[in-house]
């Protein structure tokens, strides 16, 4: 009689928990497994003459070859490093974004999480406040904070004369890349620190007071491992989606600043060749899950580690 | 909580069978979409257009006398309009692409033939932009305007260096180049900027020979770092505020950023000048998609839009080129004898249409075009 109430009782739960998890498999199903198989399909294809895809079936009379599936897109790929050394450069600006992104974001999301609660919301506000307005603008708008006739420019290029380095542009370059990645991507990092950081229980650092803990300790030995979470959500949701933005190099970026996003792209437009395109969206992709697949990891043993000493 | 049960496997089952369901409605409603698009509201006429590129007042006149509508969809350049084509856009009568890509629209058999007895004012264009390359006997498009793609500039900072306007040498030769490090902006374009650096090599815009484009990638990268950018579209502003000082670009944006600095009122002026060793002549022509619904008023638009008043209402906005003879009395005469945007005889000889590459050019020119980015 109990046991049956049991079963019956774990086969309710496992139905709930469809039910709640359904939704989100569901779209993951809609939204990313068939549009990556459709991709993979596409990466394994011809080009077409025009854009989109030479058909699978020769039509009568075509000439045979460009038609079918094949590994081109790979070879070409793997046959030169170059495809390597832009991946290898995207990577190094999205872990440059992501770390800039931590060491601002940080601060403010502990200032926010240990003020009063009554100017809490308000400080998160304007934290989102920025996406009110469209992303593009605001990264023109960076146009004109960086161009040579800004007083930024003036300021800076004034104080590095004083030092009796030549004038430099900051717009166009390298940096101002950096600066439109981070700005873009600051909120990304704040929010997730935010809502782990406000969770903290106050009294274990208070204990660790008593215990003679010093600042620099509490933070280090409390703070920091219980928010390592929020740090690696924050570090998700920045360090992807850098990878894939082309409209910061286009717009900031100088004569050097391609990233794989604007590779990708040009590969859908200009260059109207879908199959490579979708090689390179795929070894992404795959790149990504194998990053975010060593975080884990790592994060899992470090708080393993830290668990067990 | 009293939830319904059913076992894993169904429930799974039941979520892919959904899934298929919302996909194949979603695919469903695409189609019935285009259909409204296409079939209801009999008097509209659907145009797929470069932004700016006709007149309001022209689209008035013409609703007025064809008691119907226009409607216009925009894009931003070919690549993006024959990209939209290719994931299945329909539903336009006339689009207005450039030669290249009315080359591609016709071997892929995504036009209709015109109609000439329909265009009696055929007559106005001027012969050097009819029997094109791209479609011999204009079965298929006429001409509506061009640019040409040529070198915009500061003038007074330009008179003040000594640098000469009229070769593409200002662009590439270090030479010139030191004195304007860091002013110089290339379109962020691989066919309009191989063009260039082969046309100063002296070899066509359509030389697809693996030496030669290696010879005008060197020349790239050898003055890439003169270069502050690649820009499509911002050089427009960045040469009417005078951040810049040359850029490579399209001769109605360089009208526009003359017109900007003059309103500005500005201390400089700036000029454009098309070099002697040629350029690329980009022109735009009128065709007829296989799935515009509307023939008809098709063929009455483009009569209309070929009536020398019409077409000069276009150039008196944004600086295009005209191929219309006719308009040439109705355009401001700062316009029409602007070499720059009507270029002399002799010079429209070493004028030159990019054509098309095939798929494997493409590819090649792309990864150039990466190791050329990533030097």
């Amino acid at each position: 009689m109990i046991k049956g109430s049991v079963k019956q009782d774990a086969r309710e739960n496992r139905a709930a928990k469809f039910l709640v998890s359904g939704p989100p498999l569901l779209f993951l199903v809609v939204f990313f497994v068939a549009p990556s198989l459709i991709m993979v399909l596409t990466s394994f294809r011809f080009p077409g003459e025009f854009g989109g895809l030479a058909p699978i079936a020769a039509p009568a009379g075509a000439s045979p070859g460009e038609y079918g599936l094949t590994a081109e897109a790979y070879q070409f790929f793997f046959g030169d490093i170059l495809y390597a050394r832009i991946f290898l450069k995207s990577f190094g600006v999205a872990a440059t974004t992501t770390l800039i992104c931590l060491i601002m974001a940080y601060p403010l999301a502990l200032l926010i999480a240990r003020s009063k609660k009554s100017f809490r919301n308000l400080m998160v506000l304007l934290v989102v406040l920025p996406f009110a307005s469209n992303f593009l603008i605001r990264i023109y708008a960076w146009m004109i904070i960086l161009g040579p006739e800004s007083g930024l420019s003036y300021f800076i290029n004034t104080v590095l004369g004083a030092f009796g380095i030549g004038p430099v542009a900051l717009l166009f370059s390298p940096f101002a890349v950096l600066v439109g990645m981070v700005y873009v991507h600051l909120p990304f990092m704040v929010l997730p620190l935010y809502t782990n950081l406000e969770k903290h229980d106050s009294s274990l650092l208070d204990a660790a007071q008593d215990l003679g803990a010093t600042r620099w300790q509490r933070f280090w030995r409390v703070t920091w491992p219980l928010s390592l979470p929020g740090v690696f959500s924050g570090s998700a949701l920045v360090f992807i989606p850098v990878l894939g933005m082309f409209a910061v190099p286009d717009i900031l970026g100088g004569t050097g600043d391609i990233l794989i996003g604007n590779l990708i792209k040009d590969q859908f437009l200009g260059t109207r060749d879908w199959p490579f395109g979708s090689a390179l969206s795929i070894m992404l992709t795959l790149a990504v899950l194998s990053i975010a697949g060593m975080a884990t990891w790592f994060a899992r043993s470090t708080i393993r580690q830290r668990a067990e000493s | 909580m009293k939830l319904g049960r059913f076992p894993a496997t169904p429930f799974a089952a039941f979520i892919i069978v959904l899934g298929w369901l919302v996909l194949s409605i979603a695919g469903c409603a695409r189609q019935d979409e285009n259909a409204a698009f296409s079939g209801k509201g009999k008097n509209i006429l659907h145009i797929f257009n470069w932004n700016n590129y006709i007149a309001p007042k022209t689209v008035r006149h013409f609703e007025e006398s064809c008691k119907c509508e226009l409607s216009q969809d925009y894009y931003s350049d070919n690549e993006e309009m024959l990209a939209k084509l290719a994931a299945g856009a329909t539903g336009y009568d006339l689009i207005v692409p450039t030669g290249n890509a009315v080359h591609a629209l016709i071997r892929q058999g995504a036009l209709k033939p015109l109609d000439k007895s329909l265009l009696p004012n055929l007559k106005n264009i001027n012969l050097a932009y009819l029997d094109t390359a791209f479609d011999p006997g204009n079965e298929y498009s006429v001409p509506y305007a061009y640019t040409l793609t040529l070198l915009g500039f500061n003038q007074e900072k330009i008179q003040e260096l000594g640098l000469p306007i009229d070769t593409w040498a200002i662009i590439f030769e270090p030479k010139y180049l030191e004195k304007i490090k860091g002013r110089v902006t290339v379109l962020d374009s691989q066919r309009e900027l191989m063009a260039a650096a082969l046309k100063y090599l002296g070899y066509s815009v359509n030389d697809a020979d693996e030496e030669h484009w290696k010879q005008a990638a060197d020349l790239i990268v050898r003055a890439k770092p003169y270069w502050t950018a690649f820009s499509n579209a911002s050089y427009v502003r960045e040469l009417a505020t005078g951040n810049v000082w040359v850029a490579h670009g399209y001769s109605n944006d360089m009208f526009q950023a003359a017109l900007d600095a003059k309103n500005t009122g500005r201390k400089f002026t700036i000029g454009y000048s098309t070099p002697r060793e040629g350029a690329v002549l980009a022109l735009d022509s009128m065709v007829l998609h296989r799935s515009g619904t509307h023939p008809d008023l098709a063929h009455q638009f483009i009569n209309f839009m070929l009536d020398g008043k019409n077409s000069a209402e276009l150039t008196n906005l944004i600086g295009s080129g005209n191929p219309n003879m006719d308009a040439m009395q109705y355009i401001r005469p700062e316009i029409a004898n602007n070499k720059a945007i009507f270029p002399d005889p002799e010079l429209l000889t070493r004028l030159e249409m990019l054509r098309d590459l095939d798929r494997k050019q493409r590819r090649l020119l792309s990864r150039l075009w990466t190791e050329i980015k990533l030097r």
